[in-house]
């Protein structure tokens, strides 16, 4: 129980000449809430398609739970226990909302490949899927093809699909960007309610929601971290201040 | 919360049995399955019947990848061809008593037969999907068609291979000599391997089909690796592609090379989206559509698949759901009970509209026949009329109607959208 549930060592990535992460060092706890962020082109989408798999790295190591995931395609990752959401919406839009939630919960409830079962038989995953349904607040809409939801409701079926399988690793890629107010606020105590046991990394923008959730931060600068730690000795290290924190808090207030 | 009661409340009938509504359907085509050859009761009635189950079945087939999967084959008669010339090898060697076999279980082996080989072909062509995917398919549907003539021991050369499906081990004494007998069999299976592709699409993996070809790269953040799912529908639809096959080699008795080029497959492309791809049942419709053109059309006219080719045409433009899409989207006039709101304007657009396509048609018609008669004869039957096709007069008339025609469906065209968009809105008051 001693290894963290993710670590990166030494992580780099390079587009052609450009190294975009340019060795990044980061430990996760368990139950760990930390946050990422960071100003546009800083690396932080990058950092996450590279953790999840999207990506090959360049060099460096991620390890899941103490294991390498060096060359596994999203799918066995995801198996392993990490899910994510995108930031772009990204959802299965000609099926139905409870679809989209149940297709979610077939691996993690081990229905495989299987043709030989109907999905309509199995009670766990059907109820499984009206709970997510019903947590993330979409039970009105649960037979409308996902494709047709106004934007923040697709913003909320992207994060049951990510939570519905129970992964114990959370991966959040600015779960409220282009939110209102109270739609940030109901998705942050969706985030909140959902994530709790579990580790949750995530990338925001919105510095109320990073400083009430997170339990860690750090900011990433060009490819680099160039600080961790609690929201409150981020907040207050001069290097972040200069590097991004005052003009973002500045922009936020 | 009561809305969550009530979805729960549907989960749990879902999950408790199959209900009465969903069989509806099934036993309503068994019924009539049963009782059609009561009333088409002449051999050539029979005969179109079974050629609709077989492209019925080939089309559902195919729509597990096209609509299912998202895949667009262009050579999916190869899997067809491959289950029914499987078959008839197998109809040769019982009758060389090699093998003892009732008859009705050949499509089993001639399934199996599709599946084999779909298990080879897709290893490699499901990696993709899209262009990648498509362009296999063609290749070794041209691949698959060169053979035939280069293996002739198995595909036998131009002539095909032809068998006697008599020789079966009598089922209740049935030796599938008449036609009626083969119309029973082929019914069967046109229910059976229905029933399982339906099935299939509520099983895991068929609805792991449908999100992947909705969004493959999130089905992999879900846990599934897009390809195999891809490859896991491919076997299938090769299986029942398959069957149809064999139910082709029981008919017919004869396969050649023309079952498994691209003629066919690109046929059962068309069938497939004239049907809708959209929709379980579209499939369905299109074949009953398309064999009902291809033959009786087929009798009247040589002109017919200039016919369907417009048709076809017209389907991908205008009604990309198909016809199931067409009968789909009066669900709602018809749950709001305003249905009946449509049928004047309907009358008003679409009857002088036909009657300007139909006299359209019969200017083709007149053209062909002023071109491939035989010097001297200028008399045809059209419709019902003996015309002479080189009297301006018929040529007067005929642009006439068919300017006429279009020009009154235009007409009446915006008081149709007007009747359309009243009856797809609900009501003040009429719901709370």
């Amino acid at each position: 129980m001693s290894a963290p549930a993710l670590e990166l060592r030494e992580l780099r990535k390079s587009f052609g000449k450009t190294e975009i992460i340019r060795g990044v060092n980061l430990a996760i706890g368990r139950s760990e809430r930390h946050a990422i962020i960071g100003p546009n082109g800083a690396g932080k989408s990058t950092l996450f398609n590279l953790i999840t798999g999207r990506f090959p790295r360049s060099s460096g190591e991620i390890l899941l739970h103490g294991q390498d995931i060096e060359g596994l395609a999203p799918y066995e990752i995801n198996r392993r226990g990490l899910s994510r959401s995108f930031q772009i919406t990204n959802i299965f839009p000609k099926m139905t909302v409870f679809e989209n939630l149940r297709c979610a919960l077939l691996w993690p409830q081990g229905h495989r490949y299987s043709f030989w079962s109907l999905v309509s038989k199995d009670r766990a995953l059907n109820e499984g899927a009206e709970r997510i349904l019903e947590q993330i607040n979409l039970t009105e809409r649960r037979n409308l093809p996902a494709g047709v939801l106004s934007y923040a409701e697709q913003r909320a079926l992207e994060i049951g699909i990510t939570i519905a399988g129970g992964a114990d690793v959370i991966m959040l890629d600015e779960p409220t960007a282009g939110m209102s107010h109270s739609e940030t606020e109901y998705i942050v105590g969706l985030i909140r309610d959902v994530t709790k046991g579990k580790t949750l990394v995530m990338v925001e923008h919105d510095m109320s929601v990073v400083f009430g959730l997170a339990d860690r931060i750090s900011v990433l600068v060009y490819g680099e971290i160039i600080a961790t730690g609690a929201p409150e000795e981020v907040r207050a290290s001069p290097k972040v201040q200069e590097a991004y924190l005052g003009a973002a808090m500045a922009a936020e207030h | 919360m009561s809305a969550v009661d009530q979805n729960r409340a549907a989960s749990r009938a879902a999950a408790g049995g199959l209900s009465l509504a969903a069989l509806a359907p099934w036993i309503a085509a068994i019924v009539a399955l049963a009782l059609l050859p009561l009333v088409f009761s002449d051999n050539s009635a029979i005969t179109i019947m079974n050629q609709m189950a077989i492209t019925i079945v080939f089309a559902l087939a195919y729509n597990m990848l096209l609509g299912q999967g998202g895949m667009l084959s262009f050579g999916h008669a190869v899997y067809m061809g491959l289950g029914g010339f499987f078959s008839v090898h197998l109809m040769n060697w019982m009758e060389d008593d090699l093998v003892a076999l009732p008859l009705p279980l050949l499509p089993i082996f001639g399934g199996l037969f599709g599946l084999l080989f779909a298990m080879l072909i897709g290893s490699f062509s499901t990696r993709k999907a899209g262009t990648v995917f498509a362009m296999i398919s063609l290749g070794v549907g041209e691949l698959i068609a060169a053979c035939s003539i280069i293996v002739v021991a198995f595909f036998g050369g131009e002539e095909g291979v032809s068998g006697d499906r008599t020789y079966g081990v009598p089922v209740f004494g049935i030796e599938f000599i008449r036609h009626v007998e083969v119309y029973y069999l082929t019914a069967f299976w046109l229910i059976v391997a229905a029933a399982l592709m339906y099935l299939f699409s509520r099983t895991p993996v068929g609805r792991m089909a449908n999100a992947v070809r909705d969004n493959p790269e999130r089905a992999e953040f879900v846990g599934y690796s897009a390809r195999w799912v891809r490859y896991v529908s491919f076997c299938a639809s090769g299986f029942f592609a398959g069957i149809a096959g064999a139910l082709f080699a029981v008919n017919y008795e004869i396969l050649t090379e023309e079952n498994l080029n691209l003629a066919t497959s690109g046929t059962i492309l068309l069938v497939t989206f004239l049907g809708g791809v959209g929709f379980f049942y579209g499939p369905v419709i299109g074949a009953v559509v398309f064999t009902l053109l291809a033959t009786v059309l087929k009798l009247q006219t040589e002109l017919w698949q200039l016919y369907v080719g417009a048709l076809f045409v017209a389907t991908v433009m205008f009604f990309p759901g198909g016809l199931a899409g067409l009968i789909a989207i009066h669900a709602t006039p018809w749950r709001l009970g305003k249905l009946g709101g449509l049928a004047v304007p309907y009358l008003k657009t679409l009857l002088p509209g036909v009657i300007g396509l139909l006299a359209l048609c019969a200017a083709a018609e007149l053209a062909f026949h002023n071109r491939e008669a035989p010097a001297g004869e200028s008399t045809m039957g059209l419709f019902w009329m003996e015309v002479d096709t080189h009297s301006p007069l018929t040529w007067a008339v005929v642009a006439v109607v068919a300017v006429g025609g279009l020009w009154l469906a235009n007409r009446g065209a915006p008081a149709l959208k007007a009747a359309w968009d009243e009856a797809t809105t609900p009501s003040d008051g009429g719901r709370s």
